[in-house]
């Protein structure tokens, strides 16, 4: 006997609906016996109270269910007589079975793998054996919840406050899922990058300059980050910001003090566009149109080894798509600045341009800053522009036209294409993630402190 | 300038001359410096607006071409030609096996040597002679005489055809214009077909399906999750330890690198769990895990704005804590919620990079039927587009921006719509 996991849900959902029905018309006979006001909760409480019995427990038990079942599958598969003669080595073991699951499940019509024909009964049977149990497991609790559920209903029966405190439940694992996120993330590049430290030595990582990782032999010398580190900072800290600082600040001090408010208002979401446009079009934009251009004046000003792959191609582009960013944090922290401020210096006989620079940038110079460094820790993480325009050249160049390569570059570069996961080369990938998430986090973490400090000394 | 601090007699006590000539060209340097700085603060913000300008010119520019497509009239004589398939076989549906044994290509390749001179098959688009098959295959008694195939180019003569291209493809065009052999028509494979290698024949329809696909599970995953966090952050939740833990991570996850939610579902997601690579279920979670901080954000902003006195009332009259927010709170804070998340799923569909190390990037000519097949998503088909050497890319990579840029636009719009319509200012 096997039943679909569709037709299982169905059921389930189904089962769910008629107990609502039948604990609410329950609930309804009892207000029909003592009068409304004889109930505790009202008649549609009591409903959800026996759906939710009927349908959480089996639905959790399906969950539990589908993640153990694959590994006694595999167990069943590898106990009968036809896994005997299966190589001992994992890799190409696992190949098989897997192609053999596949098979056995329909998504895969013929193997590579001949070995691989010979698993495939066995394997039917003990899925569908597996599923039975499941699906037997999710029907019994399906009906015994309901049943649970609805005798228990009485006249003043606090269904009410069950049914709410599983919202609430509810509402709680929501918000730790956030939680769950960052541990997984903390622990998958902790995780990882601890094995790759197994094989190449942190210092090795962090103060090597030299960058070449190939497959097959662990060289620690092939994995100095140093350059990437370089050419992280040279693209990101230093020509985004120098696009983007003084673009953003500039637009941020003209729309807030200059602008009429009918060209502030048409202006600021215009600029707002540059921060929605997406990543892969810069990052398009910038290796068919800027790069180019930018090769073709370097060349013209006689600057040797410029590339079509250039720092300063990335750089630009991901300055502009910074600048709304920068020039919302500046116009925030000159918002902030009290007016009594801005009409002292104006009272003085300052122009607005004295006031601007001389009273009004000083005050919010720790928002501009906590803003900007917000700015750095987003363009240091940026991706896709780095990865079509910057190139893939580990190397420690000052120029600006030459290609240099970064840490997100390298992270897709080592992952993408052919590779078995174990390799230093691959984990690699995790510990430069781990390098870039912990200064990410803490630019973010700075400059969090920094704007708040700020925001206090004004209120 | 006069000091009224008597005891310091050093102090020049002559009363300013506003109208000396030195005072008069201090105040105008002073105003000069003004309008110095003003100007400069709108060409900050004029350079930035030409940026985005410049930027959409050029994407409109390169890719307009993509939706139009040169066709190229193909005359064949069927009485002649080097073909052999039984209309009557096709006609009774068996002649599947026919069409796959016949020779398609050649029979271009003759039909066009007959009509255009040697070596016009390179006109050509290299998929042409499957159109071909398709079109005999849908209406058989084209084999019984002459017909004239409108076949799509070859992606050089395209280019031609459209601006400027190779000495040898302005050539073929000039004479296939003389013989009135070429045509412009909208180029629907472009809309409706799936990843090809020849850019002629490549369409977006797949990685857009990809994409909705991936968009759809982000959305079931990411929405629900997102507002009951905000519900219970915003309306619940005591002050304590655990609480600050998740506005933490909450906050940090909005300014994590995209790329890093890549390696947590390569870590997790496919090796651990072994969910499929490439499919528009794992980058689905992927992008729900970036979109939900997005969604809580707006999700607290909207209900942070709902005010108290509503929430008294309804606990005036009895009804429960829960109550109180499912029933009143929550209607009047979804049209903010609503817009936090469109915006949060538009900031989603423009995301690639996480993508890249969950394996979209394989080719995938088929769009995709299910969430759990290998699927492209449309920044990604720009991605790979992109990296093509043939030519004829070019414009398909544009043309695909723009279909891009056009989705997210209309995405920001609504979002913006609906703000304004049933957001209230209280």
């Amino acid at each position: 006997m096997t039943i679909s996991g569709p037709a299982l849900l169905f059921l389930i959902v189904g089962l769910g609906v008629v107990g609502w029905l039948a604990g609410r018309a329950k609930a309804r006979g009892f207000s029909r016996v003592g009068g409304r006001r004889a109930l505790h909760s009202l008649p549609n409480y009591h409903g959800w109270y026996v759906a939710l019995w009927a349908v959480v427990p089996p639905l959790i038990f399906l969950a539990v269910w589908s993640a153990l079942s694959p590994s006694l599958v595999t167990d069943a598969v590898l106990a009968t007589p036809a896994a005997a003669s299966l190589p001992a080595d994992m890799f190409s073991r696992a190949a098989i079975l897997g192609e053999a699951r596949s098979i056995a499940m329909g998504q895969l019509d013929v193997g590579f793998n001949p070995q691989a024909a010979a698993l495939v009964a066995p394997y039917r049977t003990a899925i569908s054996y597996y599923s039975s149990i499941g699906a037997v497991g999710a029907a019994l609790l399906l009906f015994a919840g309901w049943a649970y559920g609805y005798t228990r209903l009485k006249q003043d029966f606090r269904a009410r406050t069950r049914v709410e405190r599983v919202v609430m439940g509810t509402l709680l694992i929501a918000s730790l899922i956030a939680i769950l996120t960052t541990v997984g993330i903390v622990l998958s590049l902790i995780f990882e990058s601890i094995r790759f430290f197994g094989m190449v030595s942190p210092f090795a990582f962090l103060t090597g300059t030299h960058w070449s990782p190939a497959s097959g032999n662990v060289d620690p010398d092939q994995f100095g980050a140093i350059p990437l580190f370089w050419g992280t900072i040279l693209i990101g800290a230093i020509i985004a910001m120098l696009v983007a600082i003084p673009l953003g600040l500039m637009s941020a001090i003209y729309l807030t003090q200059y602008a009429a408010p009918k060209v502030r208002q048409w202006m600021k979401p215009i600029l707002e566009i540059l921060a929605g446009v997406p990543t892969v079009v810069y990052g398009y934009f910038a290796a068919l149109t800027v790069a180019p251009a930018l090769r073709d004046f370097a060349v013209m000003i006689g600057i040797p080894n410029a590339s079509g792959e250039s720092a300063m191609a990335a750089g630009v582009v991901m300055g502009v798509m910074i600048i709304p960013f920068v020039s919302s944090m500046a116009d925030d922290s000159i918002n902030a600045v009290p007016q009594s401020m801005r009409d002292g210096s104006l009272a003085m006989g300052s122009t607005t341009s004295e006031t601007i620079r001389q009273v009004i940038l000083p005050a919010a110079l720790p928002g501009v800053v906590g803003g900007v460094l917000l700015a750095v820790s987003r363009a240091i993480g940026e991706t896709m522009i780095v990865v079509m325009a910057a190139g893939l050249s580990a190397s420690m160049t000052a120029n600006p036209f030459a290609s240099v390569t970064t840490v997100t570059a390298q992270i897709v570069k080592l992952l993408t294409g052919d590779q078995e996961f174990d390799s230093a080369k691959t984990l690699a990938a995790f510990a430069l993630g781990l390098v870039l998430f912990i200064v990410t986090l803490l630019l973010n973490i700075v400059a969090l402190r920094v704007v708040k400090k700020y925001r206090e000394a004004y209120e | 300038m006069n000091s009224p601090d008597a005891l310091d007699a050093a102090v020049d006590r002559t009363p300013t001359d506003w109208n000396a000539p030195d005072m008069q060209a201090r105040i105008r340097r002073r105003y000069a410096s003004e309008r110095r700085f003003k100007y400069v603060g709108l060409s900050a913000v004029a350079a930035s607006a030409a940026f985005l300008a410049f930027l959409l010119i050029v994407m409109i520019g390169n890719g307009i071409g993509g939706f139009t497509q040169t066709r190229i009239a193909l005359p064949v004589d069927f009485e002649t030609a080097p073909i052999s398939v039984d209309p009557d076989l096709l006609r009774s549906g068996s002649g599947e096996a026919a069409l796959a044994n016949a020779d398609f290509q050649g029979l271009v390749e003759y039909a066009a040597t007959a009509a255009y001179g040697p070596g016009a098959n390179q006109y050509f688009s290299d998929g042409a002679w499957v159109l071909v098959r398709r079109q005999i295959a849908a209406n058989p008694d084209l084999l019984l005489g002459k017909t004239v195939f409108d076949l799509p180019a070859a992606s050089d003569i395209d280019i031609a055809n459209k601006s400027e291209g190779s000495a040898e493809a302005e050539r073929a065009v000039k004479l296939l214009d003389s013989r009135h052999a070429l045509s412009k028509s909208l180029n629907v494979a472009f809309l409706t077909g799936g990843d090809a290698t020849d850019p002629a024949l490549a369409g977006i329809w797949g990685a857009l399906k990809g994409s909705l696909l991936t968009m759809l599970v982000t959305l079931v995953l990411a929405f629900p999750v997102g507002v009951l966090a905000s519900l219970y952050l915003e309306e619940y939740a005591a002050r304590n330890r655990l609480t600050d833990i998740i506005e933490v991570s909450i906050n940090n996850l909005a300014a994590v690198p995209s790329i890093i939610f890549g390696l947590l579902a390569l870590a997790v997601f496919i090796n651990l769990f072994g969910m499929p690579t490439s499919s528009p279920l794992v980058g689905g979670v992927t992008l729900a895990l970036m979109t939900m901080p997005v969604i809580v954000i707006a999700g607290r902003n909207a209900i942070k704005s709902v005010p108290p006195s509503i929430r008294d009332a309804a606990l005036g009259v009895g009804a429960s804590r829960v109550q109180v927010v499912f029933h009143h709170v929550l209607p009047l804070a979804l049209p903010g919620i609503l817009t936090g998340t469109i915006i949060g799923m538009a900031r989603a569909l423009g995301e690639t990079a996480p993508l890249l190390l969950i394996g979209m990037r394989a080719f995938i000519a088929d769009p995709p039927g299910g969430i759990t097949d290998p699927s492209t998503v449309l920044p990604m088909q720009i991605f790979l587009w992109s990296d093509e050497v043939d030519k004829g890319f070019v414009e398909k990579t544009s043309a695909a921006i723009i279909v891009l840029l056009v989705v997210l636009l209309s995405m920001n719009a609504f979002a913006v719509y609906l703000r304004n319509r049933f957001e209230k200012r209280w």
